[in-house]
This record gives structure tokens, sequence and C-alpha cells, in this order.
């Protein structure tokens, strides 16, 4: 029933937890069972290791959070060595979000990361790196660019994940989907700031950062209905999904899969609610298969 | 660590805008170690305060679990209306403890502000395997001051300072610290409190080790979201969460 498929990849239920939510899974290990998810996209991972982003690196917003993590992780040798044997250990799919800060960076990290993973996600869209993410992600043409070399080299399907910090994103998914990648996956995280009126400073050391929570839900369902009108690959559709309710409208908006990211910290069980509510509201209005939801809005 | 729903006992104002909360639950209070935290959810299904809250435990008695806070922001606000009864979905024990065993030689806890919370329980558990404990706690002012009763009872020098010198010594904790310093043999001290009384302490170049408890946002109180990181002394990244909350003093950038 919860069962779909994405290029050949079989995930058991549509639930994934989002890159940068979920670290290696480790952490969360101790709390909720790993196997609960269809499928684990990893903290973005970098050809050398990264130290992020100086603090204040989070602040909460009304109906959202704004984070500037910028990228910290061990870099892919600590990944394969010390995360994914871990991570292997769980009936999930294993989907490596990879980051590069230019072109080269990008097809080197599929070569080394693909044949060890069920998934690539490039991220073209980190809104919190100078270089590469979401700079690359703006490009239609760096899309296309980046897409195309990454597809000739990976030894699994290519996911690749979208920014919404564009006036028109359907132009980056049809880019994607003519160079050749297997899925999309959207939203990232909207740009986005705050400011303490009392210090009169920004509540994020770089000033902006990535919005995410309740607050983009609406902004990413719009999103992926138009990009499931535009492109005929699978759509992995994320943004401030908090309870089973707001996974439906994904389905219904046009996405095979969700990703769920900030509610991971505020209920760590979400994982389990939002699957029994899929589950109950299929039963409820008579559908077999979460498939028969996959852009069956009715306008 | 686990996913508790407690009801809560105790929701009280001690001081100027800081409150002591109470509840009930034997397993944060037999797993608890001083130093450790707690991530509450201070509303279900809200969207502002959307995140968990972390806050140190003061102290547990029998089954009760104390937690001391001071209204700062929304969730704070909220948590304060709270009354006895109300549940709170609350994840702990997390992060890692304060060192706490025999010395040999006298040891010094520094608390400053909401930084006291975590220090309370410190104290008890230094005494109990047999320390000489001399605590030195700064406040702004009297009106703010709150369990200087329990550490009375616990610590064997208790030294008082207000940034208005309405009781105790007038101006900083640390300068107040500093000179005993110098006259005291102490083998450790422990400190938590605002960042610039943290890095004072540090700029002391203490002959002796310090021990700190950190504090940074959070989002998941775990190690995950990556978002409480902070530099260790060789630049690499530790998490206050997850590593911390307490530290060497010399092993981080404050």
């Amino acid at each position: 029933m919860l069962e779909v498929e994405i290029s050949g990849v079989k995930f058991k239920n549509p639930i994934i937890a989002a890159s940068g939510t979920f670290g290696f899974g480790r952490e969360f290990s101790k709390l909720i069972d790993l196997n609960l998810f269809g499928g684990i996209s990893t903290k973005g991972i970098t050809l050398k290791k990264r130290t992020g982003n100086p603090q204040p690196r989070l602040c909460e917003v009304y109906g959202g959070i704004i984070n500037s993590v910028g990228l910290e992780n061990p870099g892919v040798e600590a990944f394969l060595n010390e995360e994914l044997p871990f991570l292997r250990r769980f009936d999930t799919k294993i989907i490596a979000n990879i980051n590069g800060f230019s072109k080269e960076e990008f097809v080197e990290l599929a070569k080394i990361v693909s044949p060890l993973v069920d998934m690539l996600e490039v991220n073209l869209s980190c809104p919190n790196v100078k270089e590469g993410g979401m700079v690359f992600g703006k490009d239609p043409d760096k899309v296309y660019e980046i897409t195309k070399e990454v597809k000739k080299v990976s030894a699994c399907p290519v996911i690749v994940k979208l920014t919404p910090n564009v006036t028109d994103i359907t132009e980056l998914a049809k880019a994607a989907e003519k160079a050749g990648a297997d899925a999309i996956s959207l939203i990232n995280t909207i740009s986005a700031m705050a400011i303490d009126i009392e210090t009169r400073r920004p509540l994020i050391k770089m000033v902006t950062g990535g919005l995410s929570g309740p607050a983009i839900k609406p902004i990413a369902i719009r999103m992926v209905y138009e990009c499931f009108q535009k492109v005929k690959i699978p759509i992995i559709g994320m943004g401030g999904i908090m309870s089973y309710k707001d996974a439906i409208e994904f389905f219904l908006a046009g996405a095979t899969a969700i990703q769920i990211g900030t509610v991971n910290f505020v209920n760590p069980n979400a994982v389990s609610e939002i699957q029994k509510g899929i589950e109950n509201y299929l039963k409820n209005h008579g559908f077999e298969s979460v498939k028969d939801l996959i852009g069956n809005i009715i306008i | 660590m686990k996913l508790l729903d407690v009801e809560i006992v105790e929701n009280k104002m001690i001081a100027n805008g800081i409150y002591l909360l109470s509840f009930e639950s034997e397993y944060l209070a037999k797993a608890f170690k001083p130093g450790n935290f707690v991530n509450i959810l201070i509303e279900k299904n809200s969207i502002y305060p959307l995140l968990r809250r972390p806050f140190s435990i003061s102290f547990v008695k029998e089954n009760k679990v104390f937690i001391g806070y001071k209204v700062v922001g929304i969730g704070t606000q909220i948590l304060s209306q709270k009354k006895k009864g109300d549940t709170l979905n609350v994840l702990g024990p997390l992060g890692n403890s304060f060192l706490v065993e025999r010395f040999d030689g006298k040891v010094a806890v520094v608390g400053g502000g909401v930084g006291i919370f975590p220090l309370l329980s410190l104290c008890h558990e230094l005494k109990k395997v047999g320390n000489e404990v001399d605590v030195f706690l700064g406040f702004r002012s009297k009106s703010d001051l709150f369990f200087v009763d329990e550490f009375e009872k616990v610590a064997d020098n208790l030294f008082i300072s207000t940034d208005d010198g309405s009781i105790g010594f007038k101006g900083n904790t640390v300068e107040f610290f500093k000179t005993k310093v110098g006259e005291e043999n102490y083998r450790v001290a422990f400190s938590c409190g605002p960042k610039p009384m943290l890095s004072a302490i540090k700029s002391l170049n203490l002959p002796f080790k310090c021990y700190v408890s950190l504090e940074e946002k959070m989002a998941c109180g775990i190690g995950a979201c990556l978002c409480c990181s902070i530099k260790g002394k060789e630049d690499n990244m530790l998490h206050v969460c997850s590593d911390g909350p307490v530290f060497d003093i010399m092993e981080v950038d404050i």
C-alpha cells in the first residue's frame, strides 16, 4: 500500500528523512527505529571536511526556523568509512546528498559515492554557501550541465534537489529532466532573514539563512504542483510537512515521495505518525496505494 | 534518553522573571547527572513556538525533576503560564555531564545569571563525594537573587556579587573569583553563565582545570541538526548538545 518506486529503486514507504535534518541517522537511531523510514537522505557531504558557518546559525520565526549551518560535514572519506556502514545496517534506502563547489567536484563525488548508495541527491540548492549550491541551482544551464556530467558517471539513479529561490522553478525542473535526472526533489529552504529589534542585529550571523517549517509549505505545494505539470520524472516533495495531512497534500500536488525535516526536531515520532496517517487516509478514501494519490488533485 | 509526557507538579516564580518548574519522572530523576539538559516541547501542534527549548536540569528530589528558567522569549513566556497538572513533552536526559569526583583540594564553582541553574546539583554531588566547595554567584541586583538559600546549605563558602552592589560584592563575579584564585589552592573550577563571563574566566589562564557548561541555539538537542556547533581549539567542530554542554574551557573557542 505504501510502497513507491523511483527509477527502479523501491521504497517500502514514501517517507524519507530530509538531508540536513537527520545527520547520518546515528543520532536519531538512539531514539527511534530508522527502519521506519522509506529512505534517509544524508547530511550534505562534500569532498573535503567543512566546518560550516559561524554562530548564531539558527533562529526561530513565526511558523518556521532559519538556519545557516553551511554544509558542516566530515567529508566524503569519513562518510564512507564511518557513517555509511552504520546506515547500511538498517532496512531503508540510502540517498547520499552531495555538494560541490565546481562541476568537477560534483562529478568526483558521484564517482566515489554512487556505487555504494541507493541514490544520489545532487544538491544544487544550498542557500548557505557562497559558491556552488544555490548559485548553480538558480541557473538552468548550470543545472543541465552538472546533472548531465553527474549522470554520466553515476552508478545509481540521480535526484536533483532544486531551490525555490527563483522566479520559475519549472525551468530548473525541465533542465534537470532534459539532462537525464531520474527524479527531482523540492523544495530546499527559502532565503530568509530576521532582525532582533532590540540589538538591531540580524538573528543569523550570516545575515540571511534558509527558512524551513510550516511557513513554507504552501509555497512548496505550489512548486510541486507546477513542476508536476511540466516534467515526467518523479518528484520528491518537501517543505514544512508536520503531519500526514501535509504529506497527502504533497502527493495530490504531484509528489511520488516526501521528505520530512524540521518536524524531526519537534517530534521525533513524526515518521511513524505520518506513516499511520497516510495508511488510514488511503483506507478511509478507498485508495489502494499511495500511487493513486500522485497528482490526483481535482481542479 | 527518552521522549516522555510529564505532568507539571509546580511552576512558580522564584525571583524577578525567574521560574522553577517541577515535574514527576522516575526515569529522568534516576538517569540524570549534573550538567544534563532536556529539550521541552512547550506546546504540542504549535507553529510559534515551533521548536523544543533546551533547559538544564537544576536538581532532582526523589522522583521530581526541577528546571529553573528565565522568561526571555515566546517559549519561556508560554511555559511560565503553565499550571500544575498541565502536560509537557520532554526529551532527555541530553548531553554530557560535569566531572564529579573527589578532588585533592578545593573546588570552585562560578555561576552567573541563569547559568547558575545547573550548578546546584553539581554542588550537591561534589559535596557527596567529599569535596570542599567554594561557590561564586553573580547576579545583576538583589531582586534577581535565587537559589541562594540552597547554595548556602551546600557550599563551604558562598560569595555573592551583584552588578549594582545591592548585595554582596559590587561588580563582576569573575573579578572577585580572580582574587580568591590567588589566595586559595583550588584544584578545579566549574562554571556556567553568559559568554562574556566564561571568556573572562578563560582569559584568567587558571593554573588548574576549568569545565564550563555552554549554551547555543539548537533545534534537535541530539547532534543531528548541527545548529549548535562551536569551534574547538584545533578548528574542529564541537556540538554543544552532543559533545557538551560541558567542555574543558581550554578545548573550546569562547
